[in-house]
């Protein structure tokens, strides 16, 4: 043990580190790259892929007029989704007023609305959603649940002995409601994609630029072992990427206000992990490619199921079942877990160690194939 | 289009309808310069030239990297303009005479997806020529240049000729007047070089004016007229000839078992002004041929240094360049070395590098096939061949980059584990241009270097000021790697590969591109180095690198073919060659190769080299007889040494046939 800390700092590694090191820093374009990407997409994901839907026209046909029925409308009212610009005589009316973008979905109260309720049965409404925008339509359809599930309990606790309150039928299936969660949702994961994103692509970059110049053969003659020379080449890139750890989480609490609610540490350790998993990938890439070009386009093909598969911006829940078990070797998915557990819910490892380890598993998984590759390669 | 050139106008804004070759009355003046400049920023790379060149003449403009060439060219081919001076072609400004000149820059531009033919058609295309128009001029240029059955080939499937050459006829395509050809076979095998200066001299004889830019000498040698460039500067010009004959000094070549001693002895002598190295000769350079072998016999007779033959020869081009660059002050001195020995003992003669019936195949082609061969400390070992021919590959085994499919390699004293960490810390290793990282400084790449190969912590600054002494940077370490010029970053790298005292060194192409006294520093430093016991290995296409090697190995389709010294390597050609001086050597290059076949006569300027297996007498009364018969008069015919690409170019096609005759 002793004697390799020796060779290890004492030996080539040194020179080699600093050398990685100056050529880093000398590299204006990955300075860049590791802090506006990251600050960016952070930002544009934050915004962009926030689901919250506000403002949604709702055209009202009410055949009750009844003080029952007037509660329900202001309820959705009130929600602060939707926007109530007119009532309709007609469903008809409120059909056409969809089809011509008037509205974006229709709340019809039939006649026999207030009776049923006076009499405890259950009332059926129906919500007409335009669903051109499909996303947006089950967001709509989940916040109509939602404001009326919370009209029930109301009505509950009004007349205990009720058999059976009020109850929808029609939204079921869009019951998932990616509405409750906001932008913390996105960001929090977001992290963990750009870091193996960055990592990936400085990574393949660092040791494509070798190869494509040549100079890798150079280096594989001097004395120093495939090993050195990888570790040599990662060891930078992980402090580097660290920075990147920090500047992601400053932007989303700065700008999304998103909470530390638990161990900083935790964060940083999956951080850190992440990075590892990036850089194996990145390596990876890197042996099997000869330029740079060839190297960013192989990452295009890595980089997308990493990101989607991750339950990042899709939820892993609305993906087929077969495909959910290879969410669980993705790295990223782990973090996404870790970063919202730490951050949102304030658990612990107590809770979240067999995420830590699967991403341990992971990112020494990565790192081992990409240098056993390069060893095999060049060594 | 006949008469002077001088008057040749063609007005400004006139419809860029190509004008047809031949081009005006050959003599007359293509090109006039005068007084030019040009300046980026600070850095002046061309200082003020003055340039005649005629019609018709193959013009060679030699000069290292960094000469300023490329920005003469440029400025020449109307993409950039001059900073200051006149320029004018044909009578016209550079940017008004585009239409009428055809550049070829160092990189071509061919499309490696499309066919021969289509790469044509679509440069005639761009050229908005007719498709009938394309075909037929694209059709004669390829009959020319030999290449008419490569039409449907893939340009990225030829050759490096080849591609050079379907480069030249996309230029033709348009019918230029003039040629600008900048650098175009650097990277290229000496094969495939005959055969593009063969193209040009073909192309000279229809009228057309080339001009050529060229690191290298012996390309220089087949220039109808030549100009020196350094720094900036043109320092000599005349015909190949001209140039040879204008320092006044004349060559005698010493052949000697011990060239350390014998140079040592007679540098500095009065009476001899220069002395240089080759592989297993040296060149003394005096003022008279008589009273300088004198001088040289005595001198080494005194010292008790025996040698097998004195005797006076013309001249190079080197010698004269070498005597220009001096009388400029452009003398590069080499420091003694900061260590005495390797760092590893070594005795000499024993086998550093060995390989034995050393094989690789990749998939079902063999790349190398049985090549055994031995470099001795002590020794400079030179490895040539065409490109394709297994050199690289044969390279990588030796030095362990890559695993042979079957045979043992030695390095040394080590078999098996090459890879091993202290089997590469005795290896030095310098790739051509690859050696240093251009995105670091001078100091950080030393540094650098220093450090992974493990030199003590005492001894780095010392080795470090060396190899800045040794390449003439001290105190300009501070600059980034990537803006020096070729040939200072040459010494840079060769100093850096030598930091950590290795016994065995690798080197790729190690002088190529840069000036002949930049390049004897770096022999100088090669043959010290190889004093000590090193054992060098150098790969190379340039010739001119190869005469500096003790011993050469000449590789064909994956084998050694040849192998000796320089000096037996010639003597190994069959036949004689003669050198010819005609009064028109075009036709006179015609109508023997008629009679003599394609690969014996070779046009060299105003000369014709002819390589005959009859006795002196035969050979000179055939070829007079034939050049009767063509109505040329015959000026001179005298017996000529081969050079080493003779022998090279003979080595191949001698390999060439005997696969045809093994395959039929």
């Amino acid at each position: 043990m002793r004697a390799m800390l020796d060779r290890l700092v004492g030996g080539r590694l040194v020179p080699l580190f600093i050398k990685e090191l100056t050529q880093l820093g000398r590299n204006r374009r990955l300075v860049v790259m590791l802090i506006v990407p990251p600050t960016l997409q952070l930002l544009l994901f934050g915004f962009a892929l926030n689901p919250e839907v506000t403002g949604l026209k709702l055209a009202v046909v009410d055949e009750s007029r009844t003080p029952e029925s007037r509660q329900l409308v202001s309820a959705f009212g009130e929600s602060g989704s939707f926007l109530i610009p007119a009532q309709y005589p007609s469903s008809e009316q409120a059909g056409d007023a969809i089809a011509r973008g008037d509205a974006d979905a229709a709340l019809i109260i039939p006649s026999d609305y207030a009776e049923r309720r006076i009499r405890g049965e259950t009332a059926s409404i129906q919500l007409l959603l335009d669903a051109t925008n499909a996303n947006t339509a089950s967001i709509a359809g989940g916040y109509a649940a939602r404001i009326i599930e919370s009209l029930n309990r109301n009505l509950a606790a009004q007349r205990p002995r009720a058999a059976r309150p009020l109850s929808l039928t029609t939204t079921v299936t869009l019951l998932y409601n990616p509405g409750l969660q906001n932008s913390w949702f996105i960001t929090t994961g977001m992290i963990g994609t750009l870091l193996v994103l960055v990592g990936s692509l400085v990574a393949s970059g660092s040791l494509v630029k070798e190869k494509e110049t040549g100079t890798i053969e150079q280096l594989l003659m001097t004395p120093a072992s495939a090993t050195e020379i990888i570790v040599a080449k990662m060891l930078p890139l992980l402090i580097l990427l660290t920075a990147d750890i920090v500047i992601a989480l400053s932007v989303a609490r700065a700008v999304f206000a998103v909470p530390v609610r638990g161990s900083l540490v935790l964060f940083a350790t999956a951080g850190m992990l992440c990075v590892f998993a990036g850089i194996g990938i990145g390596t990876f890439v890197a042996t099997f490619t000869k330029s740079q070009q060839q190297a960013q386009l192989m990452a295009f093909f890595v980089n997308p199921p990493v990101a989607l598969l991750s339950g990042v911006v899709t939820p892993i829940e609305a993906m087929p079942e077969w495909i959910r078990p290879f969410t669980l070797i993705n790295p990223v998915r782990h973090f996404a877990t870790i970063s919202r557990g730490v951050l949102l819910k304030g658990v612990g490892i107590d809770i979240l160690y067999p995420n830590v380890l699967a991403l341990l598993a992971a990112a020494v998984l990565l790192v081992g194939i990409s240098a056993w590759r390069f060893r095999k390669q060049f060594g | 289009m006949a008469g002077s050139a001088g008057d040749t106008v063609i007005a400004p804004g006139a419809p860029t309808e190509p004008p047809s070759a031949p081009a005006p009355a050959a003599g007359g003046l293509a090109i006039r310069v005068r007084d030019l400049r040009k300046h980026y920023g600070e850095l002046e790379a061309v200082r003020g030239i003055d340039l005649d060149v005629r019609s018709g003449e193959i013009f060679g403009l030699i000069g290292p990297d960094g000469a300023g060439k490329t920005s003469t060219f440029q400025i020449l081919a109307g993409v950039m303009p001059e900073s200051s001076g006149q320029v004018s072609i044909f009578g016209q400004t550079p940017l008004e005479a585009r239409a009428t000149v055809g550049y070829l820059t160092q990189t071509f531009s061919l499309y490696v997806d499309l066919s021969v033919a289509e790469n044509v058609r679509y440069i005639g295309e761009l050229r908005r020529l007719s498709l009938d128009e394309i075909r037929e001029r694209g059709d004669r240029y390829l009959e020319m240049f030999d290449m008419l059955q490569f039409r449907d080939r893939l340009a990225g499937r030829l050759s490096g000729g080849m591609k050079q050459k379907l480069a030249l006829v996309c230029a033709l395509i348009a019918r230029p007047q003039v040629l600008l050809l900048d650098e175009p076979t650097t990277g290229v095998d000496p094969v495939s070089r005959r055969e593009f200066w063969d193209a040009l001299a073909e192309l000279s004889g229809t009228g057309m004016t080339i001009v050529v830019a060229t690191p290298y000498l012996d390309e220089a040698e087949r220039c109808s007229r030549l100009a020196l460039m350094h720094e900036g500067r043109l320092h000599d010009t005349g015909t190949p000839a001209e140039v040879r004959q204008r320092p006044r000094l004349r060559r005698i070549r010493v052949r000697t078992g011990n060239l350390e001693a014998a140079e040592h002895i007679l540098e500095g002598i009065d009476g001899v002004r220069d002395t240089q190295r080759f592989g297993d000769s040296l060149d003394v350079m005096v003022d008279d041929t008589a009273g300088g072998e004198s001088i040289a016999s005595e001198a080494l007779a005194r010292e008790g240094v025996t040698f097998t033959a004195l005797k006076p020869e013309a001249p190079t081009l080197e010698n004269a360049f070498v005597a220009v660059l001096r009388s400029i002050g452009g003398e590069i001195v080499v420091p003694a070395f900061p260590f005495d020995s390797t760092r590893d003992p070594v005795e000499r003669g024993a086998v550093a590098i060995g390989a034995y019936g050393m094989r690789k195949s990749f998939g079902s082609f063999e790349a190398v096939r049985d090549v055994t061969v031995e470099v001795r400390h002590g020794e400079v070992y030179g490895l040539l061949g065409a490109n394709g021919a297994g050199k690289t590959t044969t390279i990588k085994m030796l030095c362990g980059l890559l695993e042979p499919t079957s045979g043992d390699v030695e390095l040394t004293g080590e078999r098996g584990s090459l890879r091993s960490g202290a089997v590469r810390s005795r290896i030095g290793y310098m790739s051509q241009k690859f050696s240093l990282y251009d995105d670091l400084t001078i100091i950080q790449n030393l540094r650098f270097f220093a450090g992974v190969y493990g030199v003590p912590r005492d001894e780095r600054e010392r080795r470090i000021s060396w190899v800045l002494e040794a390449s003439g940077l001290e105190g300009r370490e501070q600059l980034m790697t990537a803006s020096l010029p070729g040939g200072w970053k040459q010494r840079v790298a060769f100093g850096a590969s030598l930091m950590h005292a290795p016994s065995v060194l690798f080197l790729d192409e190690p002088t190529s591109g840069v000036d002949p006294l930049a390049r004897r520093a770096l022999w100088k430093m090669i043959n010290a180095m190889a004093d000590r016991g090193v054992a060098v290995l150098v790969t190379t296409h340039y010739l001119e690198e190869a005469e500096q090697c003790n011993r050469l190995g000449f590789m064909a389709a994956g084998e050694v073919v040849a192998e000796g010294s320089p000096t037996e390597m010639k003597a190994m050609m069959r036949g004689r060659l003669f050198e010819i001086i005609v009064d028109n050597a075009r036709v006179a290059t015609l109508a023997l190769r008629e009679a003599l076949g394609h690969d014996r006569v070779s046009q060299f300027g105003d000369r014709v080299h002819v390589q005959s297996e009859l006795p002196v007498a035969d050979a000179t009364s055939e070829i007079r007889a034939l050049l009767d018969r063509a109505r040329v008069e015959v000026l001179r015919i005298e017996e000529t040494t081969f050079s080493l690409e003779d022998v090279f170019i003979d080595v191949v096609h001698r390999s060439r046939d005997a696969a045809v005759a093994e395959a039929s």
